[in-house]
């Protein structure tokens, strides 16, 4: 890939598009980006583009929701060397698979009176759908990870992403543990760091927006949560906001009696 | 002579759109030529049902749930529903917090605007595809974007965090508050891009707008002092002033069934603006003398009905935005303080003006502290009309012209109200 820029696709799914936006206004090389990369399709950017490829690289941002994007996601994956799924969303669920906690016609008919147009499907990341190559994680994407994938594409190298959890980065800042000497419910231990550990810098505590940390005990945490004095919905909360559809918080999202009150 | 007539207006009885490049999120539109024009804006972006699945969550979560409502105005989300969820819920804020939130959107706004302006409008005026193939020509006016973006990205992260989605604002007000040298390292930025910022409403002058005009009813909000941004009572050029409360009962929203977004109009029938133009038409003269001695240069005229004139409105907003952030920082002392929030059950709603526009949210909490019902409307959602009817004005005007060309001006029409169709079908 060294004698010519590697082609870029930029595809959206369901979301808010603040990866697209990180990728091509937000950064800090915005203009290194575009000097070095050959983005052929990101209808945010530019009119016109070929969706039909082939990519180097195919990033995709946005949950899936609805059945087009399904066979778009695949004819993607065909054409491409690479597929990233950018940010929480695409990588784990995101805010868009909040709405798998109930049944989907329940959601809608909150929102539409008539729902005979909606074609919205269960929410699901795009790794459930074809085999992926790596994950920018964060939501938004976080740039050191964005800026690792491109240059080692650029390189030739493989990506080195970050894999290990909020914790490590809040010791790495001497930020005092707000989960155990101020009893917050954080996140930080079950979720991927690369925020350099925003919210316990910003006296809050983590709230798991980059999703799930790979072999996280996610049981442990919940139960430490219990043990807190969380109730069972405020537990179910903290681990179905980013990572619903995920296997790792799957074992926090356990409703035991509260569920069967209702 | 009718079906020679017919083979011509073929390859022209209709501009079709399937997906609308440069705006935020997903559009398709259809115009019929020949006899009456027809319109759709088919806003296909997928609906998410925020409403629909807000419902059961606690309402310290809301802000930071809605703010993934948008990539680009995550500030005015997350606000919006905060202050909403403030009146649902009783608690109440320090004065401090108030005007924190105020400088926290006025630095969005003015990041919203300049991205915008830059990379979703510019390229059309100057036929370009986007803004990655304009760096030779016009190298000097994105350096300049970049610059001034990226001091109001820093901004915005200062007090949230980080610029896209926040993580400091929460119902009571801010986790933590940057201290004075932060301000202080800001605000020498801020004073940096001053000069910039007034090329800004130069580089927009160059654009040619076309000759339009669509008079409507402009919707802003409007409070007893300054450039109202969170609050106020909501105000149109036509005589409308009520207080937020009463939205419900003036605006009323509908469903159609080629778009997953829903129209808003006043009354249930009215067709109304809101945005960078409507707010200047109803409340130009808050602005500061010097951002009126631009637009009087600029040749906005006051009040204005070319939609196309909204670029040049949030040129205006973006020097009058830099300064009142200048003078906020300059004239208040933040200070760290404790979030106290006891809510207590209850429904209110809150508005205010988003960089597209006015933005309303409404909550219903239980004594939980946990959602009943929720209700967002965008700014997108209120415009949907007026674009609809401007592009079907602005297509009778311009029949004579070749469909290329016409469908461009569409085009343009369509993003000079700078519509966010993530936001409109939330």
């Amino acid at each position: 890939m060294s004698d010519r820029k590697p082609i870029i696709g930029v595809f959206k799914y369901s979301c808010c598009a603040g990866c697209e936006f990180q990728l091509i206004f937000f950064q800090q090389y915005v203009l290194e980006t575009f000097g070095s990369v050959d983005i052929r399709y990101c209808r945010m950017l530019q009119s016109g583009g070929v969706e039909e490829g082939p990519f180097d690289v195919a990033l995709i941002e946005g949950t899936v929701t609805e059945e087009w994007q399904v066979e778009q996601l695949r004819k993607i994956r065909s054409v491409s060397q690479y597929v990233i799924p950018i940010g929480s969303c695409a990588v784990c669920g995101g805010v868009p698979a909040i709405k798998n906690n109930e049944q989907e016609y329940v959601v809608q008919n909150r929102v539409y009176a008539d729902t005979s147009k909606i074609t919205s499907i269960r929410a699901h990341s795009v790794n459930q759908y074809v085999p992926v190559d790596g994950y920018i994680k964060g939501c938004p994407m976080g740039e050191r990870d964005l800026v690792e994938c491109v240059t080692s594409l650029l390189l030739g190298k493989r990506p080195d992403f970050i894999q290990y959890p909020v914790c490590i980065e809040c010791k790495l800042k001497y930020n005092i543990c707000v989960l155990v000497a101020y009893n917050w419910p954080c996140m930080g231990p079950v979720t991927n760091a690369g925020c350099g550990a925003l919210c316990p810098s910003h006296d809050r505590e983590c709230y798991g927006c980059w999703g799930p940390m790979r072999d996280a005990n996610a049981r442990a945490l919940a139960d430490q949560f219990a043990r807190m004095g969380l109730s069972e919905d405020d537990i179910f909360r903290r681990f179905t906001e980013f990572g619903e559809p995920t296997v790792e918080w799957k074992p926090g999202q356990v409703r035991r009696w509260s569920v069967v009150q209702k | 002579m009718e079906a020679r007539a017919g083979e011509t207006v073929v390859s022209r009885t209709k501009i079709e759109i399937d997906y609308l490049a440069r705006v935020e999120g997903e559009t398709a539109f259809v115009v019929e030529l020949n006899g009456v024009p027809f319109l759709q804006l088919k806003i296909f972006e997928p609906p998410r049902f925020f409403e629909g699945f807000l419902v059961g969550r606690r309402y310290d979560e809301v802000g930071d749930i809605v703010s993934r409502i948008c990539g680009i105005c995550p500030v005015s989300h997350m606000t919006t529903a905060i202050l909403a969820v403030e009146k649902a819920t009783g608690i109440e804020v320090s004065e401090q917090t108030t005007i924190l939130r105020r400088l926290f959107s006025i630095s969005q706004i003015v990041a919203s605007h300049l991205v915008h302006l830059y990379s979703l409008a510019m390229p059309d005026y100057h036929g370009y595809p986007g803004i990655v193939g304009m760096q030779d020509r016009f190298g000097e006016q994105i350096g300049r974007y970049v610059r001034m973006k990226n001091v109001m990205n820093l901004l915005t992260g200062l007090i949230g965090g980080r610029p896209l989605h926040p993580v400091t604002h929460l119902p009571g007000g801010f986790t933590s508050i940057p201290n004075q040298d932060e301000f202080g390292e800001v605000l020498e930025k801020l004073k940096s891009i001053r000069a910039d910022a007034e090329q800004v409403v130069r580089d927009v002058m160059e654009f040619e707008f076309p000759d339009f005009h669509a008079p409507c009813e402009h919707v802003a909000l409007h409070g007893p002092q300054g450039y109202t941004i969170n609050g106020g009572r909501i105000v149109s050029d036509r005589g409308l002033d009520i207080a937020v409360d009463e939205y419900d009962a003036h605006f009323k929203e509908s469903e159609v069934p080629y778009a997953f977004a829903k129209q808003s109009a006043v009354g249930g029938s009215s067709v109304f603006r809101v945005g960078a133009l409507a707010r200047l038409n109803n409340k130009f003269d808050r602005l500061r003398e010097h951002t009126r001695l631009l637009a009087k240069q600029a040749g906005l005229p006051q009040p204005g009905d070319n939609p196309f004139h909204n670029n040049l409105a949030q040129s205006l907003e973006v020097v009058d935005g830099i300064e009142q952030c200048i003078q906020i920082i300059e004239s208040a002392k933040f200070e760290d303080e404790e979030i106290y929030a006891s809510p207590e059950a209850g429904e209110g709603g809150a508005a205010t003006e988003a960089p597209r526009g006015l933005l309303y949210h409404w909550y219903k909490v239980d004594r939980k502290g946990v959602v009943e019902q929720a209700k967002i409307v965008t700014p997108t959602s209120h415009n949907f009309r007026v674009i609809e009817r401007d592009l079907k004005d602005l297509v009778t005007q311009h029949q004579d012209l070749d469909k290329a060309k016409l469908q461009l001006l569409c085009e343009q029409l369509v993003r000079a109200y700078d519509p966010c169709f993530s936001c409109s079908v939330h």
